[in-house]
C-alpha cells in the first residue's frame, strides 16, 4: 500500500506544551479512523496533514509533498474542518461555487461539481437558502459538500457527522465507506467510537500526542494480552457450560449473570474458547453469545487507561 | 472539463480574480458598508440641506467651492477616507481568523498572497465605489447651488480630488492591511496612529515626512483660508515626491502584509 | 404514557425572581475587563487631568495670583469633565464595544436568556458595566476633585451661591456617561464583531463631531452642535456650569432634548436587537 499520508518523527508544540510527540505513520488508500480522547493530538495531526501547521521537528507529507507551503495538494486534499464557521451571507450554491473557483474550475465546471456535491449530501433543495439560515446537521452535510465538491483523493475529515440527525449519519458513514472503496485516501476523526467502527476497521489510536496503536481493529485487540477477553454465553444450562469451560487452560474467570442465564467469561485467547466451546455448547444448550470487548471502545478504553 | 494544472497553484491572476469575488460579496452587502455609506454619505446631506435652505436663508461665510474643499479636506481625506481604510483594511484577515473561514481559504490550492491580493482589491473596488459617487454628488450639489457658472472651471479640481482620495484609500488602506496582519488588535493603534500619529503633519521641520497625511494634503489643491485653520496648512510637498512616497508605501506595506500572511500559521480551535 | 399530549402548559416556576437581576452581568463583565493589564493602564492614565486640576487649586490657593492664568471657579469642574469625555470614548471602545458584539457571535445571548432574566436584566447588566466605567473617570474623579477643592479652598467654595456644583457634576457626569454608554452599547448590538463595532462607535460619534465643526466654520451657529453627541454634551456643560464656549452657547433644554432622543433612539435599537434568535430571511 503506497502512504498518501506520511508522518515521519513528526513533532509539534505549542510553548511548552507538546501536542504530537514523535509521530511516525503511513496512511494510504482506504478509511483510517483518527482516535483519540480530547488533547490527544487529533486536531494538531489532521492541520499538520492539511497543511495548516508546520511540524516543530520531523517530516509531514501529503502526496509526497511537504504539506505546509505546497497550496498545489489541495487540488486532490479535501478537508472537512470541525469548526462550524461558514460566510453565512452566502447560500449553500455561492458557498460551493466560490469556493470551486478558488480551486481552478470555470465558471460552467463549478456549477456542476456544486450541484453534485449538493446531491450527494442530500442539499439540493436548500441549495439557495443562505447557510444563516441552515439546521446544525445542514451546516454540517454543506461544509461536507465544499470537501467533496473537487473530488479530491485525499479526505481529511473532522468530526463529520457531528450534530447529523441518524438518516443523515448513516448516509455520510455509507458515503464515506464508498469512497473507500473507491481508493480514495479518508481519515476521519471522531468521538463516536461506534461510527467509526461501522466506517472502518482500521484505526489510528492517538493519546497524549503520541501514536497508542494503529492498524485493523481486531488485530490491536489480539495484541492486547494483557487485557483479557470476555465472552457472554447464555444458556439453558449455565452450570453444566461452566463445568466444561473451567477446564480449558486458557479461561482466566467466569461470571455467572443475573436469574443464571449468563455465563460470562475472561480469556486471554478467544479464538481458541470458540473452537473447544462447540461441544459442551451444544449440551448446555447456548443460544446466544458475543464478546462485548470485542469492538473499537474497549481497546480505546484499554489503551488509554493503561 | 476545465484544464487544471494540479501540479501548480492556481495561477495568480486566476486566484485573485476568484477571492475578489467571493470578498465583494460579503463585504458590499454587508451592515458595516451601510455605517459606511451613512458616513461617506453625510457630506450630501449637508450639501442639500445649505442648498435648500441655508442658502437662501443665510449668508455662508465662504462659498460654496470653499465648503466643497473644506468638506473634502477635513471630512472626507483627513477622517472618514482614513477610518474606511481602517475600518475594512484591518478586518480583511481578521474576520476570517475571528470567523473561523480561514481554513476553507488555506485549503484552496492557491498561493496565500493571492489570497490577500485578491481581499485588498475588493477593499479598494468597495471603498472606492462607496466614497467617489459621495464626493462628485457633495460637488455638484454644492457647486450649483448659485448656478452653474463657475462648475466646468472648478471640474479639473474634483478630478483632481478624486485621485488623492482613491491614493489615500490605497495608502491607508495598504497600512492598514499590514497592522491587520500583524497585530491581533488592530483597531486601538490604527486609532492611534490616525488621530495622533497623523497629527505630526502640523509639526514644523522634518517630522510631517513621517506621515502620509502631508503627502496627500500635498496633493489637494484646496487651501480653505479660516482662522485657526490655515495654520494647519504646513509645508506643500513635491507632487512627484508625494506620489513616489505614496506609491512606495503601498508597495512595501502590502509585499509585507503578503509575505507575513503567507508565513503565519493560523491556529483557529473551537 | 410516552408520547404527550401538545398542549399549552403554564410554565410553572416555584420560586420568584430575584429584585436586582443584573448585577451578576454587570459584575462578571466588570472582573473581565478589569483583569486586562491594559485595561488598568488606561484608567490610571485618565486620572492624570484629574492630578493636574488638583495641583492647579492647590497652586492658585497657595498662589492666589496665579488663579488669573488658571482660574479656579464653579467652570473648572465642567471643562475638566469634557476634558475626561476623550477617556470616555477610548474606555467606551476598548471596554465596551464586545459588550453585546461578542455574546451576538458566540450565541451567549441565548445563554444569558435561558436564566431567569429578561432583555430588559440583559441590557441592563451590559449597560451597568459601561456605566460603571464611565462613572469612574467621570462622576468618581469630578466629585472627588469639589471635595478637594472645598478642603483647600472652603473660603472660595464653601458658599451657598456655589452649592450649585455638586449637582451638576453628578447631572453631567451621569447624562455623559449614560449617552455614551448607551450609544456604545446600541452600536454593539449591530455587528458581531468588536472590531467592527468599536470602529463604528468612534466613526459615529467623531464623524459627526467633524461634520459639526465644518458646518460651524461655516455659518458660526451654536445650532449646530445639536447634530453632534459631544457637542450636544459640551451645550449642556456649558448651560451646566457657565462655561463660555460661543460654539455650543444653547439653553440647556436644547441639548438635554436632543440628547434624551439619541439615548431612546439607543434603546429602540437595543430592543429590537438583543434576542435569542436572529430570524435569517
Amino acid at each position: 500500500m503506497s502512504a498518501t499520508l506520511e508522518f515521519v518523527r513528526a513533532s509539534r508544540w505549542y510553548g511548552q506544551v507538546i501536542a504530537l510527540n514523535d509521530v511516525t505513520t503511513a496512511i494510504g488508500p482506504g478509511v483510517t479512523g483518527l482516535l483519540g480522547p480530547n488533547g490527544a493530538g487529533k486536531s494538531t495531526f489532521l492541520k499538520l496533514a492539511a497543511g495548516q501547521l508546520a511540524p516543530s521537528q520531523g517530516e509531514v507529507k501529503m502526496l509526497g509533498k511537504p504539506a505546509w507551503g505546497s497550496p498545489e495538494i489541495f487540488h486532490r486534499v479535501g478537508l472537512c474542518p470541525e469548526a462550524d464557521a461558514f460566510w453565512e451571507q452566502l447560500t449553500g450554491r455561492q458557498f460551493l461555487v466560490g469556493l470551486l473557483r478558488l480551486t481552478g474550475y470555470d465558471d460552467a465546471e463549478c456549477r456542476q461539481r456544486a450541484e453534485n456535491a449538493l446531491h450527494q449530501v442530500a442539499l439540493l433543495d436548500a441549495k439557495d437558502r443562505k447557510i444563516g439560515g441552515y439546521s446544525k446537521g445542514m451546516r454540517q452535510r454543506v461544509k461536507l459538500a465544499q470537501a467533496l465538491a473537487h473530488e479530491p483523493e485525499v479526505l481529511l475529515l473532522d468530526e463529520p457527522v457531528s450534530g447529523m440527525d441518524p438518516v443523515n449519519r448513516r448516509r455520510v458513514v455509507e458515503l464515506v465507506r464508498r469512497l473507500g472503496r473507491e481508493g480514495k485516501t479518508v481519515v476521519v476523526s471522531s468521538h463516536i467510537l461506534h461510527e467509526v467502527e461501522a466506517m472502518t476497521r482500521r484505526v489510528l489510536l492517538i493519546h497524549n500526542g503520541r501514536i497508542l496503536a494503529e492498524g485493523d481493529v481486531r488485530e490491536i485487540r489480539d495484541l492486547m494480552d494483557e487485557h483479557p477477553h470476555t465472552v457472554a454465553l447464555r444458556a439453558r444450562d449455565t452450570r453444566a457450560l461452566a463445568r466444561a469451560v473451567v477446564v480449558l487452560p486458557h479461561v482466566i474467570s467466569l461470571t455467572f449473570g443475573a436469574e443464571g442465564e449468563w455465563l460470562t467469561v475472561q480469556t486471554a485467547k478467544p479464538d481458541e474458547l470458540y473452537g473447544s466451546l462447540a461441544e459442551a455448547a451444544e449440551q448446555a444448550g447456548v443460544t446466544e453469545m458475543y464478546s462485548p470487548d470485542e469492538n473499537l471502545e474497549s481497546v480505546f478504553r484499554y489503551l488509554v487507561a493503561g | 472539463m476545465s484544464e487544471r494544472d494540479t501540479s501548480r497553484p492556481v495561477p495568480f491572476a486566476r486566484a485573485v480574480r476568484a477571492m475578489f469575488d467571493l470578498t465583494l460579496e460579503g463585504m458590499v452587502w454587508s451592515r458595516r458598508s451601510v455605517l459606511m455609506a451613512f458616513l461617506l454619505g453625510l457630506p450630501i446631506v449637508f450639501a442639500i440641506v445649505y442648498r435648500t435652505v441655508l442658502a437662501a436663508h443665510l449668508p455662508p461665510r465662504v462659498t460654496p467651492f470653499d465648503f466643497y474643499g473644506g468638506i473634502v479636506v477635513f471630512y472626507y481625506l483627513r477622517f472618514v477616507v482614513p477610518l474606511a481604510a481602517l475600518f475594512y483594511a484591518t478586518a480583511l484577515v481578521a474576520d476570517e481568523v475571528d470567523g473561523k473561514t480561514l481554513t476553507y481559504l488555506l485549503t484552496r490550492p492557491v498561493r496565500r498572497e493571492s489570497i490577500l491580493a485578491g481581499k485588498f482589491a475588493a477593499y479598494v473596488a468597495t471603498t472606492l465605489s462607496l466614497s467617489l459617487p459621495a464626493v462628485v454628488v457633495t460637488f455638484f450639489v454644492l457647486m450649483t447651488a448659485r448656478g452653474r457658472a463657475g462648475l466646468g472651471g472648478a471640474v479639473p479640481d474634483l478630478l483632481r480630488d478624486l485621485g488623492v482620495l482613491a491614493l489615500a484609500l490605497l495608502a491607508y488602506g495598504a497600512l492598514f492591511t499590514l497592522m491587520g496582519v500583524l497585530l491581533k488588535r488592530p483597531v486601538i493603534p490604527g486609532l492611534l496612529f490616525l488621530f495622533i500619529w497623523e497629527f505630526m503633519a502640523n509639526l514644523p521641520g522634518y517630522l510631517p515626512r513621517f506621515t502620509l497625511t502631508a503627502y496627500l494634503r500635498s496633493l489637494i489643491r484646496h487651501r480653505p483660508a479660516e482662522e485657526g485653520i490655515s495654520e494647519i496648512f504646513g509645508q506643500v510637498l513635491p507632487t512627484a515626491l508625494c506620489l513616489e512616497v505614496l506609491g512606495g508605501a503601498v508597495l512595501v506595506c502590502l509585499a509585507a502584509a503578503a509575505w507575513i500572511f503567507s508565513t503565519r500559521e493560523y491556529v483557529m480551535d473551537q | 404514557m410516552p408520547i404527550y399530549e401538545q398542549t399549552y402548559r403554564r410554565h410553572q416556576a416555584r420560586a420568584s425572581l430575584r429584585r436586582v437581576r443584573f448585577w451578576p452581568i454587570t459584575r462578571e463583565a466588570l472582573r473581565l475587563i478589569l483583569a486586562r493589564r491594559l485595561f488598568l493602564v488606561l484608567l490610571f492614565v485618565a486620572c492624570i487631568p484629574f492630578l493636574a486640576r488638583v495641583i492647579q487649586i492647590y497652586v492658585v490657593t497657595r498662589f492666589p495670583e496665579a488663579g488669573r492664568i488658571l482660574p479656579v471657579d464653579g467652570r473648572l469642574f465642567g471643562e475638566f469633565l469634557l476634558q475626561q469625555w476623550l477617556w470616555m470614548l477610548v474606555i467606551t471602545i476598548f471596554g465596551g464595544a464586545g459588550l453585546i458584539a461578542n455574546d451576538l457571535r458566540t450565541g451567549a445571548i441565548l445563554v444569558y436568556l435561558s436564566r431567569p432574566l429578561t432583555r430588559r436584566d440583559y441590557v441592563l447588566g451590559k449597560l451597568g458595566v459601561l456605566m460603571l466605567l464611565n462613572l469612574s473617570v467621570t462622576f468618581v474623579p469630578g466629585l472627588l476633585l469639589y471635595l478637594i477643592a472645598l478642603a483647600l479652598a472652603p473660603d472660595q467654595f464653601l458658599k451657598w451661591d456655589l452649592a450649585w456644583i455638586g449637582p451638576a457634576i453628578v447631572l453631567q457626569s451621569a447624562v455623559m456617561s449614560l449617552v455614551m454608554s448607551l450609544v456604545g452599547l446600541a452600536v454593539s448590538s449591530l455587528s458581531r464583531s468588536a472590531r467592527v463595532a468599536g470602529i463604528g462607535f468612534f466613526a459615529v460619534v467623531a464623524g459627526l463631531e467633524v461634520a459639526r465643526g465644518i458646518l460651524y466654520a461655516m455659518y458660526r451657529r451654536p445650532e449646530t452642535a445639536l447634530i453632534s453627541v459631544r457637542a450636544s454634551l459640551q451645550a449642556l456643560a456649558t448651560a451646566l456650569f457657565g462655561l463660555s464656549e460661543r460654539a455650543v452657547s444653547l439653553p440647556w433644554f436644547y441639548p438635554a432634548g436632543l440628547l434624551a432622543v439619541v439615548a431612546l433612539g439607543c434603546l429602540l435599537v437595543l430592543r429590537s436587537r438583543v434576542r435569542a434568535v436572529e430570524i435569517v430571511q
